[in-house]
């Protein structure tokens, strides 16, 4: 099974959103390519013991969106990269939340100076470590 | 072993499924079932569609296996009426059990019996017979072919009586409590081959169970009965789309008539309120009614949507049936 399928059936969230929204992460972070095969419904069905209904529902949900076709004989497979305009809802989706977070900070007596202090060091913390981890692979590959 | 028709002269042939039932492979309506004068299944009413994996779920003593002996035709109903697949279960039940595999929870499998001297019976008992397919299943679970069944585990007991359920090619699988007793292994091991060689074939699964995990992570549809009656039915992942819990925190204690103006909103199930904080249990488009409360004119510090898994549904409907009485 890929391994950055994560499903838990346990959740509130219907396990079939849980296939969409990660299907499209891996799309999203490049993990899953144009061309690339998906598992089989009756693979995925075993490898996670889910309904096979529930993933040919996620499946469907993804074909919909253009992003996954079924060929005869061949399987799922995947036919497009994330296209510019999901990308962007997904963008603006994205700006709201943080709309949101400021509010909920605002309600809970953060000022706008703390708050920016703050993004300023979540900014600095994840790039930097992107930056530090991008140093150990060209290290890593010299020796 | 060969692949062999039966030769029973039972005077029903197995008929392929008439057109006009293929979406629906169970329908109850507004069945009864006494014992006694006591009702242990009290008009109840709902569908299995056609190849859904429909958990089947309630407290003990709820009826869950009154129902269930209904459909086999081992209790006549008292009232309303049972269709599998377009058949009478009263009165058609041989048609019924053509097209119907079961397992129950206490498989009284015959102990002195071996396997293969077992399958040979349930061929002799069958309308149609495919050894290949129990040979098959009897593989994957790696069951020992020639073992007496009384050596069995309880585990292999139940992969046994789910392998000779399928040897008859049944369109519906019926399961009572199928994994009781199970060891957390074996269960999965069970379910397992229940989703990806049984429902991916297309057959209809309908199996009843009170462990609320294992109904969550292998069926796409549920029903809960308490008392005999239905509490809810519906499609797992739309009921977990559409029932959520709203919690409200008011700035300032929201007036008791703005309570009652809360729990009469449309989708509002139940209210429970301790001072600023008040909790909803909602059901349909939760989001329309957090806008509604939102534009009302008492300050909110914070509104909060929590899903509800299938635990927490369970809980919360049995909650308000207990308040209801």
């Amino acid at each position: 099974m890929p391994n950055w399928l994560d499903v838990n059936p346990r959740s509130g969230v219907p396990i079939y959103v849980q296939l969409v929204e990660q299907i499209k992460h891996a799309l999203e972070v490049g993990v899953l390519q144009t061309g690339e095969q998906l598992p089989t419904v009756r693979q995925l069905a075993s490898e996670l013991t889910i309904a096979p209904n529930t993933i040919v529902k996620a499946y469907d949900e993804l074909a919909k969106l253009g992003l996954i076709e079924s060929r005869q004989g061949v399987g799922t497979i995947v036919v497009a990269e994330l296209d510019g305009t999901l990308r962007k809802q997904q963008q603006e989706a994205l700006f709201q939340r943080l709309q949101v977070l400021v509010r909920d900070a605002s309600h809970l007596g953060i000022s706008a100076e703390v708050l920016n202090d703050h993004f300023v060091a979540a900014i600095a913390q994840f790039y930097q470590q992107q930056l530090a981890s991008q140093l150990r692979q060209e290290y890593e590959q010299r020796s | 072993m060969s692949e062999k028709k039966s030769t029973s002269t039972a005077a029903v042939k197995k008929e392929s499924l008439p057109a006009f039932e293929q979406t629906t492979a169970i329908e109850i309506h507004d069945l009864v079932v006494k014992y006694g004068s006591k009702r242990a299944v009290d008009g109840l009413t709902f569908k299995v569609p056609t190849g859904a994996i429909f958990g089947f779920l309630g407290p003990n003593g709820s009826g869950k296996t009154t129902t269930i002996k209904t459909l086999l035709g081992f209790r006549q109903p008292d009232g309303g009426s049972a269709r599998v697949f377009g058949y009478d279960v009263a009165s058609q039940s041989l048609q019924v059990r053509a097209h119907v595999g079961f397992v129950s929870e206490t498989n009284s499998l015959y102990d002195f019996l071996t396997i293969p001297q077992l399958c040979a019976f349930c061929r002799s008992i069958s309308l149609e017979w495919n050894q290949r397919v129990v040979d098959r299943y009897i593989g994957l679970f790696g069951l020992p072919a020639r073992e007496k069944v009384g050596n069995l585990s309880k585990g292999m007991k139940s992969q046994l009586a789910l392998s000779l359920a399928l040897g008859s090619n049944p369109d519906l699988l019926i399961l009572d409590e199928p994994t009781a007793g199970l060891d957390p292994l074996a269960r999965h091991e069970f379910l397992n081959t229940l989703v990806s060689e049984v429902a991916a074939e297309g057959k209809t699964i309908f199996f009843s169970s009170h462990i609320l995990s294992e109904v969550e992570a292998v069926s796409d549809w549920v029903a809960i009965i308490r008392k005999g009656k239905l509490v809810l039915c519906d499609e797992l992942d739309h009921l977990k789309q559409t029932q959520k819990v709203v919690k409200l925190t008011y700035t300032e204690l929201p007036p008791a008539t703005e309570i009652e103006m809360l729990n009469s909103l449309p989708g509002v199930m139940s209210l429970a309120q301790e001072g600023r904080s008040v909790r909803l249990v909602a059901h349909g488009d939760v989001d329309a009614l957090t806008q509604t409360i939102q534009a009302r004119p008492y300050a909110l510090r914070g509104v909060e949507t929590v899903d509800l898994n299938l635990e927490d549904l369970f809980l919360e409907y049995m909650k308000e049936k207990n308040d209801g009485r």
